[in-house]
């Protein structure tokens, strides 16, 4: 079974809707109704009602009516207003939680963004073996994260025995304190994080390299241009969209980023790592906080601005498909 | 009831009411029989199933079954009440999930510290009731005793376990490489950082290293400020607090922790060791030398491979200018929606795991034994602070002296002085939020290396007072 | 995709994954691989930015050459080394691990970590808990995603629009928003008991998906109509046209939704550790973070055996794994 199928799917005006009977002009009846298939439509529906109603659309309402209370999910909930949206913006920590959000953002921009396309790039040429290649570069991916995060973390060891400086110091480099370091630990935690997510982004790249049209190439190669003029003037605008997508999704997960900053240093050290999901994770869930309205005020002010660039985002693609 | 510094040689000190029960205690009325029928207000043979925080997560099997052993013989000997233990760990970072969420089991371990906030939030159950009924039920260290109090004067928690000082944990084998004597540990802080530098200079290994991760971290360096003759927090004694978290005693601490670091780089440079990752980074041969609690040998068998000729040592935290070795322990509380019956069956099991067997021989010497024949033996005998009195635990002692397996010669320096030492009591309010509050300048003192101590102990004691401020509204 | 789908917190919610608001136009997508596929059908040999013309030139050549041996060397250096590494401390005594990293078995292998984290910390126990949330999770996603996806494309009732309206509004709601709410909905649900260490907890949010339903609605659009109506004049109802028609004409997508389900299981992190703590239902993920403090070679040990299923899985259906990948990237471009 492989998606080669999925080709199939063309874009184009929805085709018509099953009938389970003629559609007659009379009004409708429960009986019509029934008879014209809506009961069994609402019985397809179900599943998707219950679990979009009671685990996605109940709890986006939910968040709103939790940022207005104090609520510790055992007592009942005290209507407080807009403090915790108060709170949100008297919080000493927002400036850092939001300054390391952004600077784990743009170290992902700078690790993990480039590299990727140069090595896609590289691939999309090979004639032989470009399935050993992307298997490898696909392999960290595969890998739980968690896995990766705890395997890195050893690595990182800041002793010159540790795995990262025994290797640089047979270049004579070290030993480096990596997570021990204020200013080495955020750089650290995206380094890890490119390891396990780059080999995505190639298999994107590649997926899209393979969509330019060959006869652009060949149009390019009638009018002389070298290797490197058609690898700028045409692989590159041709990727322009793919590469603007992937750069608006880069911003939209590593705004949420979680995992490493939890599990490298819980945020340290002295709060350098410590990002806007972590902080809504320690105002609900740690430190004795229970502070939920508080969380989901932040969480709900995250969110807002991840929704501008969804928009963004969804705009761009629904202009692209168009043309 | 507040338990302030001046009341600080009291958890050492005996207690001449603990001292007479005691004595009353060793006669029949402490059978496990008594125990049993004493506490039973709600229909005794009901079925009744209770689940109780067990061992850490990653226990040895051998603690795993030695703990299925005592349910079993628990089981038969009240055979309505079933007991499921759960792994258990407390961890600042996901208690509160637990308690939130309502998956916290019916009988739980909290921090001595944390009681009197989690009794005022309506957290615990209260089990002042059966808890009285056990026949050494008044016997408690009142000061103790009184962590697990509410300003209503019930009883919501009972200290439970590991009742500990703060003290100085060392690797032997390191100090001997080293070209140190093992039997001589360090005295003085000075001492401390003479001996870390030797140690990493002949042997490259970290001769020092100290908790930085959450609440930990704050925690160890309070530890290490009370040794310099420091609170981290004073009482107006009108029930307003102060936070001292800029106290010259804490900056003197954070000041030596620069130097092993960046002068002497005998510093292990993790800024990332909690509780836990330190008993693993010492059980790994990567530190020589670190303070926690005097019973940490216990989860370091349990959970990190040591054994008896591991070359553990143990000695007194250092101290000068009056200092003391700060103090803590470990409370058992029951959940708020536990049910009567379950109250009544959870005070029944807090008596056989944690304390009966400080007050009964026979019980005494099954729990040793089961530990002391578990394939890995478990540790059994490591000293720890009295529950209930100096000379109760003396007499525990005595009773499973036959099964002692922790290497007590190498714990002189701590056991000579541990019922003389001066003691220091944790801070009283919000002690969480101060540690939290003070743990990131530990982590700046470990990873950089221009850190202004002042400053940023200035804006820790801002934060610290703030939720002082904040909880006493 | 760089580090995005890793961390989204609520179990497997493509929906509010970010890669998912792409699903709002998968035709274009889809339309990148149709031209593939026409690609390669048509005489114009698969190829890229270099022409047989250029590769006959030497410079080029070598220069090309080269570069792909080094970028070969790269990859098995950053992508495999770590997982070679980790398999070689798999099977290396802890105290070599912590004093000599990198030399290859200083003193000899040993079976002693994986014994340990086998028989002792009961990795298997855990790995099959991880199984059952994998296949409860990715249950739940294609009974919504099919279900749904077929009142959307081919019943469309008239509440349809409104219904699809409201789908796809989920995906612009990051996943941070639900966590709260949802952890809330978790311990007091609206009937019955907390449903904290229930798989329950992770089953049923997994299914809110707006990405695997828009996946799967587009597909079913593709579907020739023709067939409907003939099944439709030979009888057929909704449920056989669904289930003998619809459904086995899917398979490819359900494929793709199939892959996308387990992995995102595999990898769950935050969810399943609020809402599965107990060890009968903790999956590997969870179980690992509580094992960070154990002996090292036991815990590198450990690491390897929850490494080995997925990386298994993905050699073994790699082609499934990397369409997987491109289609989603595809489906984001």
């Amino acid at each position: 079974m492989t998606t080669d199928d999925v080709v199939t799917v063309a874009p184009g005006p929805k085709p018509a809707r099953f009938q389970v009977h003629e559609r007659s002009k009379q009004r409708g009846t429960p009986a019509t109704w029934v008879r014209r298939g809506g009961l069994t439509a609402l019985l397809f529906a179900l599943p998707i009602l219950f679990i979009f109603g009671v685990f996605s659309w109940w709890p986006i309402v939910s968040a709103f009516v939790m940022s207005l209370q104090k609520t510790n999910l055992t007592d009942a909930p005290v209507w407080v207003g807009l403090d915790n949206f108060r709170a949100v913006f008297a919080d000493p920590l927002l400036p850092t939680v939001i300054k390391n959000t952004a600077w784990f953002a743009v170290l992902a921009l700078i690790f993990g963004y480039p590299v990727p396309l140069i090595g896609a790039v590289l691939m999309s040429e090979l004639r032989r073996r470009k399935g050993l290649y992307s298997v490898l570069a696909y392999l960290p991916v595969v890998v739980p994260p968690v896995v990766a995060v705890l395997l890195w973390k050893f690595f990182y060891d800041p002793r010159p025995e540790g795995v990262f400086n025994t290797v640089l110091g047979w270049v004579g480099l070290g030993p480096y304190p990596w997570l021990a370091d204020s200013a080495w630990a955020m750089p650290s935690l995206v380094l890890e994080a490119t390891w396990a997510a780059a080999g995505g982004t190639v298999i994107i790249y590649l997926a899209a390299l393979i969509s330019v049209p060959a006869e652009l190439y060949d149009a390019a190669e009638v009018d002389g241009a070298s290797v490197l003029r058609k690898v700028w003037h045409v692989t590159i605008p041709q990727l322009r969209g793919v590469l603007f997508i992937t750069l608006i999704l880069q911003i939209i997960g590593t705004a949420q980023v979680f995992l490493e900053p939890f599990l490298f240093t819980n945020g340290g050290p002295n709060h350098a790592t410590e990002t806007i999901m972590l902080h809504v994770y320690n105002l609900a869930f740690a430190n004795l906080g229970n502070n939920f309205g508080q969380a989901t005020a932040l969480s709900l002010l995250l969110a807002a601005f991840l929704a501008v660039m969804s928009l963004v985002y969804f705009r761009l693609t629904r202009s692209w498909s168009q043309s | 009831m507040r338990f302030n510094r001046t009341t600080a040689l009291v958890m050492a000190g005996t207690l001449s009411l603990g001292l007479l029960a005691a004595c009353s205690d060793s006669d029949d009325d402490t059978t496990p029989e008594a125990s049993g029928s004493a506490s039973a207000p709600a229909g005794t043979d009901e079925p009744v199933t209770i689940k109780v925080a067990g061992l850490l997560p990653t226990a040895d099997d051998a603690a795993k079954q030695q703990l299925a052993d005592r349910v079993a013989s628990f089981e038969d000997k009240y055979p309505n009440i079933t007991v499921e233990p759960e792994d258990y760990e407390w961890k600042n970072s996901t208690f509160t999930t637990q308690l939130a969420g309502g998956t916290l089991p019916n009988v739980f371990e909290i921090p001595l510290t944390d009681g009197k906030t989690l009794i005022e939030n309506g957290q615990l159950a209260d089990i002042d009731q059966y808890v009285k009924e056990l026949p050494y039920g008044n016997q408690f260290n009142p000061k103790l005793l009184a962590n697990g109090q509410g300003s209503d004067g019930k009883i919501y928690a009972v200290p439970a376990k590991s009742i500990y000082a703060v003290a100085l944990h060392y690797n032997r084998k390191l100090f001997t490489q080293a070209g140190l004597d093992p039997d001589k540990p360090p005295t003085t802080w000075d001492e401390v950082r003479a001996y870390a530098k030797q140690i990493h200079d002949k042997t490259k290994v970290a001769g020092y290293a100290t908790m930085a991760l959450d609440a930990s971290g704050g925690w160890q360096l309070a530890a290490g400020a009370n040794s310099r003759g420091g609170v981290i927090e004073t009482s107006g004694g009108d029930g307003k607090y102060t936070a001292t978290l800029n106290d010259p005693a804490v900056k003197a601490h954070l000041e030596w922790l620069k130097a092993l670091r960046w002068e002497d780089n005998s510093l292990l440079p993790r800024a990332d060791l909690g509780w836990g990752e330190i008993n693993a980074a010492f059980g790994g041969g990567e530190v020589a030398m670190y303070t926690s609690g005097s019973d940490v040998y216990n989860a370091l068998v349990e959970s990190n491979g040591v054994t008896k000729d591991w070359g553990y040592g143990l000695t007194a935290i250092p101290t000068d200018n009056n200092g003391g070795a700060l103090t803590g322990g470990t409370l058992a509380a029951v959940t708020k929606d536990s049910t009567d019956a379950q109250k009544a069956a959870a005070v029944k099991w807090i008596d056989w795991w944690y304390l009966s067997k400080l007050q009964d021989q026979d019980q005494a010497i099954a729990d040793a034994k089961t530990r002391a024949e578990a394939d890995p033996p478990q540790a059994v005998g490591t000293p720890v602070l009295p529950i209930f009195s100096e000379e109760n635990y003396q007499q525990s002692q005595a009773w499973i002296q036959d099964y002692i397996n922790v290497p007590l010669a190498d714990m002189k320096g701590y056991t000579d002085v541990m019922f003389t030492q001066n003691l220091v009591p944790e801070a009283s309010a919000s002690v969480q939020d101060l540690y939290n509050a003070l743990f990131p300048v530990v982590q700046a003192v470990i990873s950089e290396k221009n850190a202004d101590v002042d400053k940023l102990l200035d804006e820790a004691n801002t934060t610290g007072q703030a939720a002082i401020d904040a909880a006493a509204k | 995709m760089t580090t995005i789908d890793r961390d989204t917190p609520p179990p497997a919610l493509p929906g509010a994954m970010p890669g998912s608001a792409a699903a709002a136009a998968p035709s274009a997508s889809l339309a990148a691989i149709v031209r593939r596929r026409r690609r390669s059908t048509v005489d114009n040999p698969d190829r890229g930015a270099l022409s047989s013309a250029d590769w006959r030139r030497p410079s080029v050549k070598h220069t090309w050459r080269s570069m792909h041996f080094l970028l070969l060397v790269l990859l098995l250096v950053w992508c495999l080394g770590p997982l070679l590494l980790l398999g070689k401390f798999a099977f290396t005594p802890t105290q070599d691990i912590l004093t000599a990293p990198m030399a290859v078995f200083p003193n000899g292998p040993t079976m002693h970590n994986v014994d340990q984290a086998w028989n002792r910390y009961h990795i298997g126990q855990f790995f099959m808990n991880t199984v059952w949330f994998a296949l409860g999770a990715w249950f739940t996603q294609i009974l919504v995603a099919t279900t749904g996806g077929f009142v959307l494309s081919v019943l469309r009732p008239r509440w349809a629009k409104v219904l699809n309206w409201a789908v796809l509004a989920t995906l612009f709601v990051p996943a941070v928003v639900l966590l709260i709410p949802l952890y809330k909905i978790i311990v007091h649900p609206p009937v019955g008991d907390s449903l904290v260490n229930n798989f329950f907890a992770v089953w049923l949010p997994a299914g809110a998906s707006a990405f695997n339903v828009v996946l799967v609605a587009r597909f079913f659009d593709s579907l020739p109509r023709e067939i409907f109506e003939a099944a439709r004049v030979d009888g057929a109802g909704p449920f056989r046209l669904f289930w003998h028609i619809v459904l086995p004409m899917s398979k490819p997508i359900i494929g793709v939704v199939s892959v996308f389900a387990v992995i995102a299981s595999w990898k769950d992190f935050l969810w399943p550790f609020l809402v599965l703590k107990d060890d009968s239902v903790k999956p590997l993920s969870v179980y690992l973070q509580s094992m960070a403090n154990v002996d090292k070679g036991t815990l590198m040990a450990a690491l390897a055996i929850s490494t080995l299923i997925p990386i298994t899985m993905f050699l073994v259906f790699q082609r499934m794994f990397l369409r997987g990948a491109g289609l989603g990237g595809a489906v984001k471009g």
